[in-house]
């Protein structure tokens, strides 16, 4: 019968439409052609992106992926989520201004960090408690959160390996919705390094960083790779940028922040060896014991016996960690050295610096 | 002149049809039961919490911690508890009586061998089942907003973000979330009514309906199904707690209400073909 036939074949359309919506909806947003763009050099492009200071006004989503391949450590918690493969997300809100304010999901509940000119607001819905503390804008600027902007991440990785690299342009790509230069960090052959390439995202217009991502030998997945996967630039509400703890919260107020880097023992006793892509931190364990949270002392070489594996050669022995795009030594004596490069590298830097 | 007016088919207005088939199913003991037994979730929930006290912790996404003195966050936190199963299993309810308990009656025949077309049945089953759905959720909410304001107490809704909603933004934000949840329930109660229009055994409909969400939710939690979990309904039922975020992250919220349309666009055409291809 016709109208039976053209009823099976409406059901029949109406199935695939929905599977097809289905499928539409599962690829991967940044699926597309690459969008034509005028030929750039990489000096242009390179100076263009170090030269622009002002960050205009944007509110996006920041999404960090970590494919390093690290062992799991037990006993950390939240933390050691971080350590293996995982992403995370950030939103993320900028007036233009030196205003910002940041928000970080979790399973816990959420964090908000507002600063609105004076004063920075740090709120866990958690607990219900707003750390509130004044701070110049120059002293906020170097909050250990900036480093999740990946516009402040890519400039400083720039400045720091253009030396021992080979630079260029590798065509265009689309971030976040926008167009954006693909620029490539490739180590010179004479390094020895476990890198293949870095690779940044510079938005054609604004020349923003978009995406920052590291690649390993041998892999053709990004290691580690921080960028927006959501920006829209444009002025922002006021509100956004301002903060009132909410009725029920404890408000406590921060005290003028220590310098901690000086407190930090390990710090002063490192030095690095070698230079560029092959650079390898060498330095001492602190002697004391390290305390966790609920205040055991934890022994570092015990964890290390469950996580690492054990070596040894003409530098002494000790326990190894690997990951995806690099290597770390632990010597019995309680020396360390860390670096993007392979097991050989390091185990040369420890003698050398013996 | 009598018999002209014969030969036209007579068509009932839709909306009388529609009312029909409402007060149909409204009717029945079991709809009125399921919708008593989920407002009593939320006092339940209210109660259990206002026990606990200032040191209630935990829950998804950390919302028990929000909702001391923040009465608002009740419906929503009672939405997110019942969406993983006891919400699809009112939509499969309704689905499973819509078409497959008329067929054990024997009073779908009746309405298949009416001068009626078969899209134009199936849209009005559909309807009932959708009423039922959203009435449901609705039915959650509400006693969550009451519950939340009597036992928690609140001046407007502190959202996880740290801001502070009036009252009808806080109300605004509860009615994002009761739309919202119906779309995912009514894509389990469409995907039912595919399964309803296929068997006369109501039972199989429900068995298969919430098969069909457990077995999402458990391949959402295994390791090495990433690839898959985009197609998931479960997948996106975590997004629930954005609506308390300020702003309003849409993103995963408009990905999921898309997807569960697409799922309810396959069932629905599945229970169209079945059903247009029925003999009488």
């Amino acid at each position: 019968m016709n109208r039976k036939r053209a009823s099976v074949t409406a059901a029949v359309a109406g199935t695939v439409v929905g599977v097809a919506g289905l499928a539409v909806l599962a690829m991967p947003a940044s699926a597309g052609s690459a969008p034509v763009l005028p030929a750039v050099s990489a000096e242009q492009l390179v100076q263009s992106v170090l030269t622009t200071k002002s960050v205009p006004a944007f509110a996006g989503t920041v999404r960090g992926t970590n494919n390093l391949g690290l062992p799991s450590v037990p006993g950390l918690g939240e933390a050691g989520k971080f350590l293996a493969n995982s992403s995370a997300e950030v939103r993320i809100w900028s007036d233009g201004e030196g205003r910002g304010k940041l928000e970080l999901p979790s399973n816990s509940g959420s964090e908000s960090i507002v600063y609105d000119g004076k004063t920075l607001w740090d709120w866990k819905s958690s607990d219900h408690t707003v750390r509130k503390s004044e701070q110049s804008p120059a002293e906020h600027r170097e909050h250990p959160q900036a480093a999740s902007d990946p516009a402040t991440a890519a400039k400083q990785i720039i400045e720091l390996i253009s030396k021992d690299s080979t630079v260029k342009v590798d065509g265009t790509a689309t971030v976040a919705g926008r167009s954006v230069y693909q620029l490539v960090l490739a180590p010179k052959p004479s390094e020895r390094t476990m890198l293949r390439e870095v690779r940044i995202s510079v938005d054609a217009e604004t020349k923003l960083p978009l995406q920052l991502s590291v690649y390993g030998n041998g892999s053709a997945d990004p290691v580690l790779q921080i960028g927006f996967s959501e920006l829209t630039i444009g002025a922002q509400d006021a509100s956004l940028f301002q903060f009132t703890p909410p009725a029920n919260a404890t408000v406590t107020t921060a005290e003028p922040k220590q310098d901690k880097a000086k407190d930090f023992p390990g710090d002063a006793a490192s030095k690095t060896v070698g230079e560029g892509w092959d650079t390898v931190l060498v330095g001492k364990l602190p002697t004391t014991g390290a305390t966790d949270k609920s205040g055991r002392s934890q022994d570092p070489m015990a964890l290390l016996k469950q996580i690492a594996k054990p070596v040894s050669g003409a530098w002494g022995s000790g326990y190894t960690i690997g990951a995806s795009i690099g290597n770390a030594v632990v010597t019995q004596d309680g020396r360390y050295a860390v670096g993007a490069v392979p097991l050989q590298v390091l185990t040369n830097a420890l003698e050398q610096s013996k | 002149m009598t018999a002209a007016v014969l030969d036209r088919p007579l068509r009932a207005p839709l909306g009388r049809l529609l009312a029909a088939e409402v007060r149909w199913t409204l009717r029945r003991p079991r709809t009125i039961i399921a919708l008593a037994a989920l407002a009593l979730a939320p006092v339940l929930m209210g109660i259990g919490i206002a026990i606990a006290g200032e040191g209630s912790r935990g829950g998804p996404g950390g919302l028990f911690g929000a909702l001391a003195g923040n009465g608002f966050v009740l419906p929503i936190v009672a939405m997110y508890m019942l969406l993983p199963v006891l919400l699809p299993l009112l939509g499969s309810m309704a689905a499973a009586d819509a078409l497959a308990g008329e067929s054990a009656h024997g009073t779908l025949r009746g309405l298949l061998l009416a001068p009626v077309s078969r899209g134009r049945l199936l849209a009005v089953k559909a309807f009932g089942v959708a009423v039922v759905v959203w009435l449901g959720v609705l039915v959650v909410a509400l006693s969550g907003v009451v519950t939340g304001l009597v036992l928690v107490g609140s001046n407007g809704l502190i959202t996880l973000s740290g801001t502070t909603l009036s009252v009808a933004d806080a109300l605004l934000r509860i009615g994002l979330a009761v739309l919202w949840v119906g779309f995912q329930v009514f894509a389990v109660a469409s995907i039912a009514l595919a399964v309803s229009a296929w068997t006369e055994h109501p039972l199989v409909v429900l068995a298969v309906a919430l098969a069909f969400v457990l077995v999402s939710a458990v391949v959402s939690a295994l390791p090495n199904t990433e690839w898959i979990q985009p197609y998931l309904l479960p997948t996106g039922w975590m997004s629930l707690t954005d609506v308390l975020r300020d702003p309003v992250p849409g993103t995963e919220l408009l990905r999921s209400t898309v997807k569960a349309l697409c799922y309810s666009v396959i069932g629905l055409s599945l229970a169209y073909g079945r059903l247009s291809t029925k003999d009488g």
